[in-house]
């Protein structure tokens, strides 16, 4: 925060009427976030029946035993983290130089061109860069074309239908997400730190491990966090690059609803992901609080 | 004179740009084939695609659907979104954080599980708005409100709120003060804010997965269902209009906001 | 994880009867509604004063023939306008919006579905109120009613459709699971119909017979690891690509990619089972709707469309007035009211009754 916003009250702070501002929002979250997640969770604590979608009053813990009696549901849950833990270190990996590049490209026509392919990118369709993917990482696309034909390898390599592929997915997918939160935490360290450093010796490496990395710190935990949760949640990259073969937490709350109407079970599953989603905030939170800084 | 950006970064950065952008490559490039079906390299270069696109009536009202949508939810994302930053921003009391939280959580739920609980609660609760724009539109509301808060929120951080103060002591109202001094300065914010809540709209895809239905689809769910059934070019085509609809949009971005300028404040 | 073996009660008949034994179920659902005796069609054109009729059914390169061949002149000659739904299943969508308030008004299906969706609810018109109120249905052999729910109006048997310059030709079931065609095989994801009559078939090959589920999972486990696709069209064009060398597929859709030059032949199996295409009216739907649908029933089984239909993709029609496809015909398939006596109708109650489990083994085979 910056110093201008001390304790005094002032402007629109002392409005009788600032409340209004924020009513109409609680109450559409109320309405339409709050109650309806609330009743599916609540469901995920009624017994199975295929087709029901109302609440029941009766209450049991069925639909957590099977999930948690069953190998899969457990693997795939498992695979889930492993998958957004993944995503996320290495989209961190590749966008941070791409965010870097474009905080110091001091020619603006250059900096701001960077930033519309970024932005660019970011909104086309998910569905369509999937399928242009799919075209060339798949077992007989351009990649394996090119590969068998120099004679780098005997069979296709498999790039996607497996984790692989889906990683790949989800990487193109949040590295925008990723770039655009770095730039800003880049940009705004000042230069004379770095310059500090090297003026007392140390080489650029160092003076960027010491100095420019740590001072990125809140840039890189918000914007891995924001990449965990929108890799965990995803359907639509598992689906497609995984060949329906890569079992992950939204594939089967999307089969339980969708294909086989067991909506309890499916309300379960959505509650474990919710679950580990909010660990995952918190974990982050209590990161940020011993680095300082923070997506709050 | 030693290079600003050392040359391994400048490396990695390009190679990272690559990978960034080589589907929107392929599927401009697919979509301009002669052949029958989504092949890269293409068979040969023609406008078939692009047409059969253009007289598609389902990818055609799909497309119109995404944006009248991306409209509608812009708007009104952007209006609650904005008064809830105002008022996060000028507000003291202890479950502040707490509140901006709750308002950002959607984007930590899955769209899936969003989108079910949504679907069931309007057919449990007789709204009957399920398979219509309207139940459309909620889910993507709450997904884009987000971003509006996040962007408008950032803008009020740096804004210097001793200048409103400052019209306050000389004698303005605080409806003059806000709409003379703090608006103004916000409005970038809110330009990016709501240009942002229409982008994420437009490619939303998992909320929209349970609350459409063939009258009420939008373009990434067109696609989808269709690319289910055939891997066929005119979805490519589909996509040629997406980018260029996207670049539009994101020079449009850039003319009314100064993105750089925006990024470089968001730290707080 | 041991599944019981749930024998159907019913006797497995051969030919028409078997493609739905569940006629003989008594439908336990059947709820006297007025409503339902309201509506007569008689066969006559008429103005539906601009009316929407939601229909359920496949999309991509079908919808496009369907379009253009029926349903593009049926709303210009009745005033009205088809919601065309492609997104299946449709089974959880009737399920959670109910039998009153049908979510579609006429869908099309392959059996198990149909049947999986009958049992759990009073959904569809029966085949005889259909038959009472559709001209056309008089023409149809008897093994078009079997299911009792809805009316088939074609079948085709199922192949493999194969690469042929891959290596030597296919000439047998067990092909499919052979070392070459490793990751190169294709098949379907867990809800549909073509999964559903592969693993019957892959039981009964490799089982004592259809009802021996852990032969057909043990087989499939070792058939890992395959390429799985939601439907035939999408299966094609993974075949053209060259993504998939073998895959599960019905004869006529994978001859036309033969036809366009690929290369690409078919294997018919020799269990000879057949994938149907089933219609269904829904019981509560909207008067204007339901007249609508039963029209829209008359013009899918009229000659005009089966025959178009079947030379574009070599559907074998049942009714008894249209003629056999012309390149089937050449090879001696005739069009006869005991035409499927000839092929296998897995038992189909039994599957459903065990799907859940089916599914659900299914998945950790394929690794969700």
């Amino acid at each position: 925060m910056t110093k201008a916003t001390a304790v005094r009250a002032s402007g629109l702070s002392q409005h009788q009427f600032k409340w209004l501002l924020v009513v109409p929002l609680v109450a559409f979250f109320v309405l339409f976030f709050v109650i309806p997640v609330g009743l599916l969770f609540a469901t995920s604590f009624n017994p199975a029946k295929v087709g029901q979608v109302a609440l029941v009053s009766d209450l049991t813990f069925d639909n957590y035993i099977r999930f948690f009696s069953r190998s899969n549901y457990l693997i795939a849950a498992g695979r889930s983290i492993l998958l957004a833990s993944i995503v996320s270190v290495i989209t961190l990996i590749v966008a941070y130089p791409m965010a870097f590049v474009i905080a110091k490209t001091e020619n603006p026509a250059r900096n701001t061109f960077l930033l519309i392919l970024v932005l660019a990118s970011m909104q086309l369709d998910m569905v369509i860069r999937l399928y242009g993917m799919m075209v060339v990482l798949g077992d007989n696309g351009l990649i394996n074309q090119i590969l068998q034909s120099m004679g780098l390898t005997d069979g296709p390599v498999a790039l996607m239908y497996n984790f692989r592929g889906v990683v790949f997915g989800l990487v193109q997918f949040a590295l925008p997400f990723m770039i655009l939160t770095l730039v800003g935490v880049i940009m705004g360290i000042p230069p004379s730190l770095e310059e500090a450093a090297r003026s007392l010796g140390a080489s650029r490496r160092r003076a960027f491990m010491r100095v420019t990395l740590p001072a990125s710190m809140p840039g890189i935990l918000s914007g891995s966090l924001l990449v965990f949760a929108l890799s965990i949640s995803s359907y639509i990259v598992p689906a497609l690059m995984g060949g329906f073969r890569v079992g992950v937490l939204p594939i089967h709350i999307y089969q339980q609803v969708a294909e086989s109407a067991r909506f309890q079970f499916g309300a379960t599953i959505a509650v474990i992901l919710f679950l580990i989603s909010a660990t995952a905030v918190a974990v982050y939170l209590k990161l940020g609080k011993s680095s300082s800084g923070g997506l709050a | 004179m030693e290079r600003k950006i050392p040359l391994p970064m400048l490396i990695l950065a390009i190679l990272g740009f690559c990978y960034l952008l080589f589907p929107i490559l392929v599927v401009v490039l697919a979509g301009l084939t002669t052949g029958e079906f989504l092949t890269f390299p293409p068979k040969g270069l023609s406008l078939r695609w692009v047409i059969s696109f253009l007289n598609s009536e389902k990818y055609l009202s799909a497309f119109f659907f995404s944006f009248k949508l991306a409209l509608m939810t812009m708007i009104v994302s952007t209006i609650l979104g904005t008064a809830a930053a105002l008022f996060i921003a000028r507000s003291r009391f202890v479950g502040r954080t707490a509140l901006r939280a709750f308002f950002l959580s959607p984007v930590v739920l899955p769209g899936v599980v969003v989108g079910f609980a949504l679907y069931a609660f309007f057919i449990t609760s007789g709204l009957g708005i399920s398979r219509t724009i309207w139940g459309l539109w909620i889910g993507h509301i709450l997904y884009s409100t987000p971003y509006v808060i996040g962007t408008v929120g950032a803008s009020l951080a740096t804004f210097d709120v001793s200048l409103e103060e400052a019209a306050r002591s000389l004698g303005a109202s605080p409806m003059r003060a806000f709409r003379k001094i703090t608006f103004p300065n916000i409005a970038q914010g809110i330009q990016a804010g709501s240009i942002f809540a229409f982008i994420v709209s437009f490619g939303q895809f998992e909320v929209s997965l349970f609350l459409s239905a063939p009258n009420s689809e939008p373009l990434p769910i067109a696609m989808y269902n269709s690319l289910r059934y055939k891997f066929e070019p005119d979805a490519a085509a589909a996509g040629i209009f997406a980018i260029t609809l996207v670049i539009a949009s994101v020079l449009l971005t850039n003319r009314l906001v100064n993105i750089r300028r925006l990024l470089e404040r968001q730290d707080g | 994880m041991t599944i019981e073996k749930k024998h159907s009660r019913r006797f497995i008949l051969k030919g028409g009867a078997a493609l739905g034994a569940a006629a003989t179920i008594p439908n336990m659902f059947y709820i006297n509604h007025a409503w339902a005796q309201d509506v007569v069609y008689d066969g006559e054109v008429f103005d539906a004063g601009g009316a929407t009729l939601n229909v359920a059914e496949w999309g991509g390169g079908w919808e496009e023939f369907v379009r253009k061949g029926l349903t593009d002149q049926f709303e210009k000659d009745f005033n009205c306008k088809l919601n065309w739904d492609s997104s299946f299943p449709w089974f959880p969508k009737f399920v959670t919006q109910g039998a009153n308030d049908p979510v579609y008004d006429v869908a099309n299906w392959n059996l198990p579905n149909l049947m999986q969706t009958n049992a759990a609810g009073d959904f569809f018109l029966t085949t005889e109120e259909i038959k009472a109120n559709v001209p056309n249905a008089a023409d149809c052999w008897d093994f078009a009613f079997a299911s009792g729910a809805g009316v088939t109006w074609a079948y085709q048997p199922y192949v493999y459709a194969y690469r042929t310059d891959r290596g030597a030709l296919v000439s047998n079931f067990r092909d499919f699971f052979a070392e070459r065609f490793v990751n190169k095989r294709g098949t379907y994801a867990t809800e549909n119909g073509l999964m559903h009559a592969f693993f019957m078939a892959t039981a009964k090959e490799f089982g004592k017979d259809q009802y021996d589920m852990e032969a057909a999972f043990t087989a499939l486990e070792d058939a890992m690891p395959m390429k799985i696709s939601e439907f035939t069209f999408n299966m094609l064009s993974l075949l053209e690509r060259g993504e998939v060398d073998i895959a599960v597929h019905i004869e006529g859709e994978a001859l036309t990619l033969k036809k366009q030059g690929a290369p690409v032949d078919v294997w018919e199996w020799d269990s000879k089972p057949i994938l149907t295409q089933t219609k269904t009216i829904s019981r509560y739907s909207d008067p204007m709707q339901k007249k609508l649908a039963l029209a829209l029933l008359n013009r899918t089984l009229s000659p005009d469309f089966l025959e178009p239909f079947g030379e574009e993709f070599l559907w074998r029609p049942t009714n008894g007035k249209a003629a056999m496809p012309s390149a089937l015909a050449a090879e001696g398939a005739t069009n006869t009211a005991d035409a499927v006596s000839a092929y296998w109708v897995p038992d189909w109650d039994f599957f459903v009754e065990n799907k859940a489990d089916i599914t659900d083994r299914l998945n950790q085979i394929f690794g969700l």
